[in-house]
């Protein structure tokens, strides 16, 4: 069957390939749309995902990274005392404007870290010094932005909140979900620029003792402070993601987006499968006239849809890897886990699969005795 | 190796197919066409019968009906010592794929495969194992002169060669009963008689039994009876030999 199926499908090399384009369509629409649609969620967690927290403690509805509820600074203490807990921090995150040279002002994020240990602080500093935000007026900004904020050069002087702010370092691929530029500073500094009082924080950040469960020492924390939350930071990260998912309908539109990708995917394999037989009519006729059973005849179908799944999905990935490699950056981001390709190529192949049936269903009704009379 | 299957006066197989007062007809909406009226047809194992008349007289549907391809409306239809009219669909196509062959008169071969593999088709359904099967289509092909030619693809063939390879195909499973439909109306004048040869050597010089359904007189000499059908049944029989293997007929086309 393996034989048949293979050698008539490559007999017909030009609908091969338009299934083939068909079913590269979607895996590439898929991984591609789906990559770019995690890269932009995954940015709503970009702070608690690749800072050096282990826990995320915030107001009791802390809902999102960048939109925090203020809590008392000196609750860091209640925290500090807690089995398991090695480090807390108080960590300020809020929004205000940097001055810009053409006179203009641009919405930014400040985000404060303790002055000490320098937990949450920006990381990929690709030039100047993390620890230089210790220096006076010391703000490191991202690469990213320098177009949005008007090419700032190292050592220049902006206004942020209307307070002297001096760049001194850039980060790397730092960049906000909301587009909004960050510039990480001392917590004093970041709640003199949000014009927050400086006894109030956004959030604790914890590090644990080697050992320690963040689910347990999250736990402890809630019922040691109630009017707080905690949560490990991959879970925050991810309720992060899901507040912009269920508040901006992000997922219903790339969601639809992909789906229609994988419709018209499965039109196109669907339709070339089907012609494919129209035009095999009486092969299949002479198969079921010398003895083949409906189920040998489906297996022959089944096997040319697995075969064109597997191989437009490797073609499909590869070329979804290689816009991933030349097309992924910080700003658009294309984030491509190994659970979206390999689920894409699920999909693509029960999509093949039930694309067979359609023309199975016309081999059906196919009567051998059609080869007796053509 | 082809087997050579002796039929014996002994044995009840030796009637091959007995088709009694067999009736079909073919319905469109309410229309109903007839097109078989009573056929009775008789064929003893190892003998080599022809099917002629007009266009329309029933002969295509007699040897569909034979071939466990359709089912007739009323009679009786035994084949091989099989009543097929009791058969349900699976075991019909069984009956099709282990002990009939079919030669069709566009040869019908698979496009993309190989010679070989189209031999090999009949046995791959039959769940022969792919060594045994390419075995078995070489030397099969070798056996209708094409044992050169089993990696030519059908398109690369000329009509007689690919009447050859139909031939070979199916002979594949061995069957006792080989059913050919115009098998010489695609074939020019050289290679029409060639192939009757050949299916005449392959089927029933070996005891296999053959109905051929044609219009061409020029091959009618290879066989042993010619049944003529007219309006769905069979208005004359013409003995040319006694039945082969045996017979006059098949010494005539050996000689």
């Amino acid at each position: 069957m393996w034989t048949i199926a293979l050698k008539t499908l490559i007999a017909d090399r030009g609908k091969l390939a338009t299934a083939l384009v068909g079913v590269v369509f979607s895996i590439v629409l898929v991984n591609v749309q789906g990559g770019l649609f995690l890269g932009f969620i995954k940015k709503a967690g970009l702070l608690a995902d690749c800072g050096e927290a282990d826990i995320w403690v915030g107001h009791k509805h802390m809902t999102t990274i960048d939109f925090p509820q203020d809590i008392p600074r000196r609750w860091v203490h209640r925290i500090r005392s807690l089995p398991g807990v090695k480090r807390a921090e108080p960590y300020i995150i809020g929004q205000t404007n940097m001055s810009l040279p053409s006179g203009g002002f641009e919405l930014v994020v400040v985000v404060g870290v303790d002055r000490e240990s320098l937990l949450g602080n920006a990381w990929n500093v690709v030039q100047g010094r993390p620890d230089a935000i210790l220096r006076p007026d010391g703000v490191i900004i991202d690469q990213c932005d320098l177009e949005k904020l008007e090419q700032p050069k190292m050592g220049e002087v902006r206004e942020v909140g209307g307070r002297r702010a001096r760049i001194v370092a850039f980060s790397h691929g730092i960049k906000s979900f909301l587009v909004t530029p960050y510039v990480f500073t001392t917590h004093e500094r970041a709640a003199a620029y949000v014009q927050k009082d400086p006894s109030f924080c956004s959030y604790y950040l914890v590090q644990l003792e080697p050992g320690a469960s963040p689910d347990e020492v999250c736990a402890s924390i809630r019922q040691r402070v109630p009017q707080l939350d905690a949560f490990p930071r991959h879970v925050y990260s991810r309720i992060s993601a899901n507040y912009w998912l269920t508040r901006s309908g992000l997922g219903i539109s790339f969601g639809a987006a992909t789906l229609i990708g994988l419709f018209v995917g499965l039109v196109i394999v669907a339709q070339t499968l089907y012609s494919l037989v129209l035009d095999r009519l009486a092969e299949f006729g002479t198969l079921k006239a010398i003895g083949a059973t409906e189920s040998q005849v489906y297996r022959i179908l089944f096997l040319q849809a697995t075969i064109m799944a597997l191989v437009g999905s490797l073609i499909g990935l590869a070329l979804a890897a290689a816009i991933q490699h030349f097309f992924s950056t910080p700003v658009a981001l294309i984030f491509v886990p190994a659970w979206l390709s390999l689920g894409s190529c699920g999909l693509v192949l029960v999509i093949c699969l039930i694309a067979s049936l359609l023309p199975y269903l016309r081999i059906r009704k196919i009567d051998p005795v059609m080869v007796l009379q053509s | 190796m082809i087997a050579h299957l002796k039929p014996s006066s002994n044995d009840p197989l030796s009637v091959a197919v007995r088709v009694e007062a067999v009736e079909k007809a073919y319905r469109r909406g309410r229309t109903s066409t007839p097109v078989l009226n009573g056929v009775d047809l008789t064929v003893a194992a190892g003998e080599c019968v022809f099917l002629a008349g007009p266009s329309g007289s029933g002969k295509t549907t007699l040897l569909s009906i034979v071939g466990c391809i359709l089912t007739a409306d009323r009679g009786r239809v035994q084949i091989l010592g099989e009543d097929v009219l009791s058969l349900d669909a699976a075991r019909r196509v069984r009956m099709r794929r282990d002990r009939i062959g079919f030669v069709f008169q566009r040869f019908h071969l698979i496009r993309g495969l190989t010679a070989l593999e189209n031999v090999a088709v009949p046995l791959r359904l039959r769940g022969t194992s792919s060594q045994a099967a390419s075995r078995r289509a070489r030397e099969l092909l070798e056996s209708v002169g094409l044992g050169d030619q089993g990696a030519a693809h059908p398109q690369n063939l000329s009509a007689g060669q690919c009447q050859r390879v139909a031939l070979a195909r199916a002979l594949a499973n061995d069957p006792e009963l080989i059913l050919a439909d115009e098998p010489t109306a695609s074939l020019d004048a050289a290679n029409g008689p060639e192939v009757m040869k050949l299916l005449r050597r392959l089927t029933t010089n070996q005891g296999r039994t053959a109905i051929v359904v044609t219009h061409d007189q020029r091959i009618f000499p290879f066989a042993d009876r010619v049944l003529w059908l007219e309006n769905g049944r069979v208005v004359e029989t013409e003995q040319l030999a006694s039945p082969s293997p045996a017979g006059v007929g098949a010494q005539r086309v050996e000689s």
